[in-house]
């Protein structure tokens, strides 16, 4: 308001006489409170420190809007601050319920014929596990393959539950003319913990290209997708990031389920095999070696028949 | 006469008890064999029984629907073997395996009756056939469900009616043989050879037509084969086995079309496996298995085979048996790919050969050694390359061409101890 002179003090804080007004004595006092806390808006002289009360006075309406209009934006600052807080909090304390899930590969034995051991832990919790289903999506590059007979065979003995998700496979082709592969293998719970899962799958691998360097030649094997399934409802998969699948229930139920593919931080890096291959600088030495034997036996088994053949035939001495 | 007949049947009385209690404790250690391989099948992991038994029994069971035994993966056989293995599915899963045994049986049995044409005296014969009878190899093959016995069967067929004089017969059976494994085809030079210069194997015969003499007789024998119009006997075995062969393929190419001549044929005339195997040609097929230089190097190995094929054909066909064992082991030996499976190919007609070889006892068990050390030496490093993943591919690559080394010095002292009996040569041509 005009009506109100402002006149600047010592240091150029505003000095604020209050002119006799009706009702504005309180409001006065609190506006000196609030002058020391605070600026008045952008731009205007700070308020002055020893800030001497007049006469109390009351202020009119028109002071009272300002004053509000003021305080609204430090309401609003106020207002985000604590929800933000109070998000921050509940969002702290929700991860903190949050299970992690933790996958573990590992491949057994050595050589060409080997055992992937896959174990989920889905994390600590209260709610039982027991309703749900977890198996895991392998991707098998082209230089692994899994023998369909094999798997056969290891479901009669409820081993392992695998179903390839590729009509054919080539058992003895080489890694150069193999394609990729992807296996769903269901898991079963592991006596070792609570909420655990373990597979078991056994994989070959495949004769791969002769190397120039070192004699070994790397099968990558990535990391499965998880995928769980529950008949009832579980709480902590509404937790983790999840998209819908479509898979079969199990390896004999032919029915399609909705499984959720459960995303996950992967704990170790990716489960790297070694194959044995041989080295393209023996190639020389190799091809000479070979044909050079092969006609040294040849002559050998030739002289042999020509010396001790039937008497017809031995005319060569001669 | 009727005392020499029974003089004869008073002699013959032992040996047929002999030849009984012989084949009987075959066939009970065979069947022994069956029921631990039915129990370790169902009670271990590592299974007794081979791969290819559930090849046979799955095909087995795609021909009992009335589709092709191709669906089945790996089943690069004739569909015969589908179709006789049916019961399998019907009565037992261990009929196919009872079935290989019988065939071992028949197999030994065929060995017998052969010496038995070639004068042997009956005692020894049974003790040849000792040899394949009580052998643990044919004993493992037939009950773990190989069906080598059954091409053993025919081949020794074949022989056995050749030296009988029925061509007919013969021609069939090898007509079989052939469709069942390819490998027979090689002894159809031998067999031609054979019938062709039966009837004229005198010395004074084969001078006549000496070609000239600065040139090893190999030429001539060559020009005294083409010169002459075929033996009615050749022509006859090569038009009933051709027949066969041909009647049987088109049936079954009626059934199953590209699939079963893909599969049953060229699958094994053009199979290159580049996976370790007793081929010393292995490694370096595989390390030019891409290369421009493939096709070349595979026939470079085609060579050798063939040449020895022809050399060991000209040189011993007047001895068929001994002719078709040098072939089968040369074949193996010098093949692109080798397998244990097919030492039996030669191995059934070792006990007929083995008269005719005078070697000492004593040489005989030093080159069977020497023989089991060869594989020995390979497959040491196969199974640190296979189970355990060290990079062994050179000491494999040396280890082959030590073997092939090996079987062609047993297979030189085999040559250089034979001598073929003449007074039993004589006593066939007269009957």
């Amino acid at each position: 308001m005009a009506a109100a002179a402002e006149a600047r003090g010592p240091g150029g804080c505003r000095e604020r006489r209050e002119e006799p007004r009706a009702g504005g004595g309180q409001a006065g006092a609190g506006r000196a409170r609030r002058g020391r806390g605070g600026s008045a808006g952008p731009g205007s002289p700070p308020p002055c420190a020893g800030w001497r009360l007049g006469p109390p006075v009351r202020l009119d309406l028109e002071m009272q809007r300002q004053w509000m209009e003021r305080l609204f934006p430090w309401q609003g600052i106020l207002t985000f601050r604590v929800a933000l807080l109070v998000c921050t909090a509940r969002s702290l304390s929700a991860q903190a319920t949050c299970p992690d899930i933790i996958v573990t590969q590992q491949l057994l034995k050595e050589g060409f014929h080997r055992e992937l051991l896959t174990r989920v832990e889905l994390g600590a919790g209260e709610e039982a596990i027991g309703s749900c289903t977890v198996a895991i999506k392998e991707h098998l590059p082209a230089g692994l393959y899994v023998d369909p007979y094999e798997l056969a065979s290891l479901q009669q003995h409820n081993l392992t539950e695998a179903l390839m998700i590729a009509d054919t496979i080539d058992v003895e082709s080489p890694e150069y003319l193999a394609t990729d592969l992807a296996i769903l293998v269901y898991m079963k719970p592991d006596p070792q913990c609570d909420r655990c899962f373990k597979a078991m799958l056994p994989v070959h691998s495949r004769y791969h290209r002769p190397s120039k360097d070192d004699g070994e030649a790397i099968a990558v094997l990535k990391n499965p997708e998880i995928l769980i399934y529950c008949h009832k409802s579980f709480p902590s998969l509404e937790c983790w990031n999840y998209s819908e699948v479509e898979a079969p229930c199990s390896v004999r139920n032919g029915h399609t389920c909705h499984w959720s593919n459960v995303t996950y931080k992967p704990v170790n890096k990716e489960v790297i095999l070694l194959v044995p291959v041989g080295l393209k600088q023996h190639g020389a030495l190799v091809c000479a070696g070979t044909l050079l034997t092969t006609v040294l036996c040849s002559c050998l088994v030739l002289a042999a028949v020509c010396k001790h053949g039937p008497s017809s035939f031995v005319h060569c001495s001669e | 006469m009727a005392a020499r007949r029974a003089e004869g049947q008073r002699a013959g009385a032992p040996w047929r008890r002999r030849a009984g209690w012989l084949f009987g404790s075959a066939a009970l250690l065979r069947l022994a064999l069956l029921c631990y391989g039915a129990y370790q099948d169902r009670t271990m992991l590592v299974k007794y029984t081979d791969v290819d038994y559930h090849v046979f029994t799955d095909a087995a069971r795609f021909v009992s629907q009335g589709r092709s035994p191709y669906l089945r993966a790996t089943y690069r056989y004739t569909p015969l073997l589908g179709w006789i293995l049916a019961p399998n599915i019907y009565l037992t899963p261990l009929f196919g395996k009872l079935l290989f045994i019988a065939g071992d049986l028949t197999a030994a049995g065929l060995m017998l009756h052969i010496l038995l044409l070639r004068g042997m005296d009956a005692s020894k014969a049974c003790g040849y056939c000792a040899f394949w009878l009580l052998n643990p190899l044919p004993m493992a093959v037939s009950s773990r469900g190989n069906a080598e016995s059954l091409v053993a069967v025919l081949v020794l067929a074949t022989m056995y009616y050749i030296e009988k004089g029925n061509i007919v017969k013969s021609a069939i059976l090898y007509g079989f043989s052939v469709h069942m494994k390819i490998y027979p085809v090689t002894y159809a030079l031998p067999i031609a050879l054979h019938l062709q210069n039966d009837g004229c194997c005198e010395k004074g015969a084969t001078d006549a037509f000496h070609f000239k003499k600065s040139k090893c007789s190999l030429m001539g024998h060559f020009w005294q084969f083409f010169s002459r119009p075929l033996n009615s006997n050749v022509l006859l075995f090569g038009a009933v086995g051709g027949f066969t062969f041909v009647a049987l393929s088109l049936s079954f190419y009626y059934f199953y079309g590209w699939e079963f001549l893909e599969h049953t044929y060229l699958y094994h005339l053009t199979r290159r496996d580049i996976r370790h195997n007793f081929s010393p040609y292995f490694y370096m097929l595989y390390l030019t298995a891409e290369s421009e230089w493939s096709f070349a190097l595979g026939l470079a190995a085609f060579l050798p085979q063939l040449l020895l094929l022809l050399v060991v054909s000209l040189a011993y066909y007047k001895d068929l048996v001994f002719c078709c064992f040098l072939h089968t082991a040369v074949f193996v030996s010098f093949n692109k790919v080798c397998t244990s499976q097919y030492f039996l190919w030669y191995l059934c007609l070792l006990p007929l050969v083995m008269p005719n070889v005078k070697m000492s006892w004593q040489r005989g068990v030093l080159l069977l050694l020497l023989w089991f050390l060869g594989q020995a030496l390979w497959l040491v490093p196969a199974y640190f390359l296979e189970f355990k993943g060290n990079n062994t591919f050179l000491l494999i690559w040396l280890a082959g061409l030590l073997f092939l080394f090996i079987n062609c010095f047993v297979l030189v002292q085999i040559i250089s101890h034979y001598q073929k009996g003449e007074k039993v040569s004589k006593k066939v041509k007269h009957q």
